[in-house]
């Protein structure tokens, strides 16, 4: 693998506000990378100063080994698919895949019609060249986004929310054509997002963003399993947090769970820097279950009371009272066959494991 | 239903003045007042045979041309910085640049005139004439510009330069494109605003009159009346005609950048 | 420097900016500072006297014409604004709320469309209307309501009046109109779920959402009717001059620049004083509700 984008120490201030506070960032050849965060944390400014649009206020940029410095946007490598496309409305499909085309006076005219009919077949366009661009729908709209950034072969393509426009059947259908097609032309895609399941779903490694810095860089996994912070752990799906104490350092940690016990889990289970004392350990809804009638289990047991039930359809979310805990334990159950929906104040046994907990300072 | 009734009356109002014009331009008497006596185009005929009248029609077109397209640019230039770009102090140089509109014509010509005349001591032209109506103009762009220019997604240029467009090209074949019904429009109005002036051109005419000075100067004598109804005739016709395509353009524009229309000038 | 304006964001909006503004500074704040010189200063035949004097002010106090002036100025432009307000007000409404959105730009055009054809040409045809000979008092006396031409109609205050409304009918109905559009419609609909009737609505909920829109309206109409000397010309008659006039008159006719820049400045300062007032007082009252 080899480094396409490096950042180094970038900084970004807009009049006192300090958007970006010192990115150290690298970014692979041939990568699906996902800058994911709340809204205003900065994910868009740092992809607008790779695309050039936007100016550092200090550190570098560099794409391919060259600085960045002083580069405008026209001349970078990069192309980018706006959050509102940015479809040149007074242009037709083709004349709006061509527009990046115009300065390329080594292609000959039939070239760049070709281009452009090879583009627009590749996001699923084939035909709509002539079309007037402001008849579009949403999902089009934003093929001829891809398609007119693509056409130019660029080193990156930056992709700012581009399915935030989208209702919700499209955008699944649309996160699914991004990773072919990803795959199909072999260039790096960094992806804006707000939304953590597209992120897992769609990219190679995640960059989670707080308040303009970057708060964790892992794959998708990790990033759900092992988060390395509260604030990632409440971003990304639900946790459950169980005040801890830490008794003992080592290759297994000696942890005190509130409500749970005493168990020693692996190091690897705690991300960040721990000491001995408080601490907090964070389980997933989904590795906690309910013990039903008649099944039976090798794994721990703790009791409780069912506080609250929400049903879901395929799934059911309990919310389980357990001695020594203050807020209840959020628990995610499959509606598999045989299991019923259980009623508040059933009591009931929660199975859990070691293994799954998670060990936070 | 009342309401209704009501803005009929209203618009009879408005266009009861104007209705008159062609009726004592073709009435064949000498004295503008009922009853009517008869039809003539006489009066037409004396408009094309008045050389001094037709000197005062080229002044006028030319004062108002020059000014259509200075305040035009000067208009793009606050619209598109009011649009697309935060600064410091936004909201006070703008109202500034506005100021014009609520300042009494009287007093923007008094005032250059005492500059013009009794401070830089140069002579009065037809330039003088036309800083003040771009000056008075001005805000009008920009209230039409502003549509143009705030209907445009900011992103739309961003696209192009990262499309490898330079800033200007960018401008250039993104921006001029989708805002020009609306600079036509402006242009268009800020035309006819300065073809009608008058208090401003009184002031500060030279020795060649516009055509309302000259005008005004032709109502003293009642027996040129008639003549003027005749011109006047001519001039609504064209101010109507001209306005309808600037609005018409002006729609256009909104249709093109895909906006839905709420109406209006300002 | 020039490189550094263009690469940030507030500098090329401030490079932008700066050719209407430095124009509008040149054009306008220069001259109106000019004039406001100009007034302590003193006409000599033909030259001007550089010495600093409050004479002309002086000469404004002593001379009962020019507060009669002012004042009778004062009270056309207020009842202009009045009546202008007052009767563009309903039709802001109507084609606000009662219009077809589709039909809502036809009627912003017939309104404005007579407002740009020439403005000397429609005060002369208000004397067609108004006079002696005119339609008014032909009509009326065709169908023998009155057996003389009325005449308190035609070349006094009336007159003038009548002429200005009507030429500042557009200024004042697009200001309303813009305010009224803002309005979110849902939030009649919440006064009416909340048990108000459709007057008590307009009063409690439209009409102060308008006020913006009333407010900007007066302003645009008084200010700029200070300075009309066409209408009062053509249509005041000996009783019906107004400030404007004079200032005209000391420019033009007697070569007395710096009285008539006094004058100037002093209807400026009466004008901004009352519009200030004005805006205050109205502040004021929208606060004193809410």
């Amino acid at each position: 693998m080899t480094a396409l984008i490096t950042l180094k120490g970038v900084n970004k201030y807009y009049g006192d506000y300090h958007a970006l506070r010192d990115i150290d960032l690298t970014i692979n050849a041939g990568e699906f990378f996902s800058l994911l965060g709340p809204s205003g944390c900065g994910k868009t400014t740092l992809l607008r100063t790779i695309a050039g649009l936007e100016d550092v206020s200090g550190g570098v940029v560099m794409i391919g080994g060259k600085d960045m410095a002083g580069v405008s946007a026209n001349l970078r490598p990069t192309n980018m698919v706006f959050q509102s496309y940015a479809i040149f409305p007074h242009l037709s499909v083709a004349e709006n895949v061509a527009f990046g085309l115009r300065r390329r006076s080594d292609l000959s005219k039939d070239d760049k019609a070709r281009m452009v009919e090879d583009a627009l077949s590749m996001v699923g366009l084939s035909g709509y060249g002539k079309r007037a661009s402001h008849a579009l729908s949403g999902g089009q709209r934003q093929r001829v986004a891809l398609a007119r950034a693509l056409i130019l072969k660029p080193k990156v393509l930056l992709l700012d929310e581009p399915l935030s426009a989208l209702d919700k059947k499209m955008r699944e259908q649309m996160q699914v054509e991004l990773i072919r097609l990803q795959r199909h032309v072999g260039i790096t895609f960094i992806l804006v997002t707000h939304d953590q399941e597209e992120a897992l779903v769609m990219s190679d490694r995640i960059a989670v963003m707080f308040e303009g810095e970057i708060g964790q860089l892992a794959d998708p996994e990790t990033l759900y399993r092992r988060p390395n912070s509260r604030r990632v752990a409440e971003f990304i799906g639900k946790m459950n947090f169980l005040s801890a104490d830490v008794l003992a350092l080592g290759d297994m940690i000696e942890v005190d769970v509130a409500g749970l016990g005493r168990v020693s889990v692996q190091a690897e289970q705690a991300p960040m820097a721990l000491h001995k004392g408080a601490a907090v350990a964070g389980v997933r809804p989904e590795t906690l279950a309910i013990l039903f009638d008649g099944e039976t289990t090798d794994r721990k047991l703790v009791d409780g009371v069912v506080d609250e039930v929400v049903y879901y359809g395929d799934m059911t979310y309990y919310d389980v009272r357990v001695a020594g805990i203050d807020q209840p334990l959020n628990i995610a159950m499959k509606n598999l066959i045989g299991r019923p929906v259980l009623e508040v104040g059933v009591a009931t046994k929660v199975v859990w494991d070691e293994r799954s907990l998670v060990l936070l300072a | 239903m009342s309401l209704r009734v009501y803005a009929i009356a209203y618009l009879i109002f408005l266009y009861a003045p104007i209705a008159l014009l062609p009726i004592f331009a073709f009435n064949d008497a000498r004295i503008i007042a009922f009853p009517l006596s008869g039809f003539t185009t006489d009066w037409f005929a004396a408009l094309m045979t008045n050389t001094s009248l037709h000197t005062a029609v080229k002044n006028s077109l030319f004062i108002a041309v020059m000014t259509a397209i200075l305040s035009t640019l000067l208009g793009i230039c606050a619209a598109r910085a009011g649009a697309m770009y935060r600064f410091p102090v936004k909201a006070g140089i703008m109202g500034f640049i506005m100021l014009p509109l609520v300042l009494p014509e009287i007093i923007v010509a008094v005032s250059l005139l005492v500059v013009v005349v009794q401070i830089f001591d140069m002579g009065l032209s037809h330039w003088t004439i036309i800083a003040a109506h771009v000056l008075i103009c001005t805000p009008f762009c920009i209230a039409i510009l502003n549509g143009a220019f705030q209907n445009l997604d900011p992103s739309m240029e961003e696209a192009a330069m990262d499309l490898g467009e330079s800033r200007f090209s960018a401008f250039r074949l993104v921006t001029l494109p989708l805002v020009m019904p609306g600079i036509i429009s402006s242009m268009l109005i800020a035309f006819t605003i300065s073809l009608d002036e008058f208090i401003i051109a009184f002031f500060l005419s030279g020795v060649s009159p516009t055509m309302p000075v000259y005008i005004w100067g032709l109502m003293r004598f009642p027996a040129q009346l008639p003549v003027v109804m005749a011109l006047g005739t001519i001039l609504v016709a064209l101010s109507i005609l001209l306005l309808t395509i600037a609005e018409l353009l002006r729609r256009r524009g909104m249709a093109r950048a895909g906006v839905k229309d709420k109406g209006g000038f300002l | 420097m020039f490189k550094k304006l263009t690469s940030s964001e507030g500098g090329r909006g401030l490079l932008l900016i700066s050719p209407p503004f430095f124009y509008a500074l040149l054009l306008m704040a220069f001259p109106l500072g000019a004039i406001i010189l100009f007034s302590f200063w003193t006409q000599n035949f033909m030259d001007v006297d550089t010495t600093f004097t409050l004479n002309n002010y002086r000469t404004i106090i002593e001379q009962p014409i020019y507060g009669a002036l002012l004042q009778r100025s004062l009270f056309v432009s207020g009842t202009v604004t009045l009546v202008t307000v007052v009767l563009a007000f309903p039709i802001a409404y109507f084609v606000s709320f009662h219009v077809r959105s589709d039909r809502k730009a036809l009627w912003l055009f017939l309104i404005t469309i007579p407002f740009w054809t020439s403005y000397l040409i429609r005060v002369f045809l208000w004397k067609v209307i108004l006079g002696y000979n005119g339609v008014i008092n032909t009509g009326l006396l065709n169908i023998g309501l009155i057996d003389e031409p009325l005449t308190f109609i035609l070349y006094n205050v009336n007159a003038v009046i009548i002429t200005l409304a009507h030429a500042f009918a557009p200024f004042a109905i697009l200001p309303i109109f813009v305010a009224l559009e803002k309005i979110d419609r849902s939030l009649l609909e919440a006064s009416q779920d909340l048990g108000e009737n459709k007057v008590m609505t307009f009063f409690r909920v439209t009409l102060p959402l308008a006020m913006p829109g009333v407010v900007a309206a007066v302003l645009i109409v008084f200010i700029p009717t200070i300075g009309d000397y066409v209408t009062p010309e053509l249509m005041g008659g000996a009783g019906g001059k107004l400030i404007a006039n004079m200032i005209q008159t000391q420019f033009l006719a007697l070569n007395n620049a710096p009285l008539g820049a006094a004058l100037a400045v002093v209807a400026m300062l009466s004008v901004t004083a009352i519009s200030l007032v004005f805006v205050l007082l109205n502040r004021r009252w929208l606060r004193g509700r809410s």
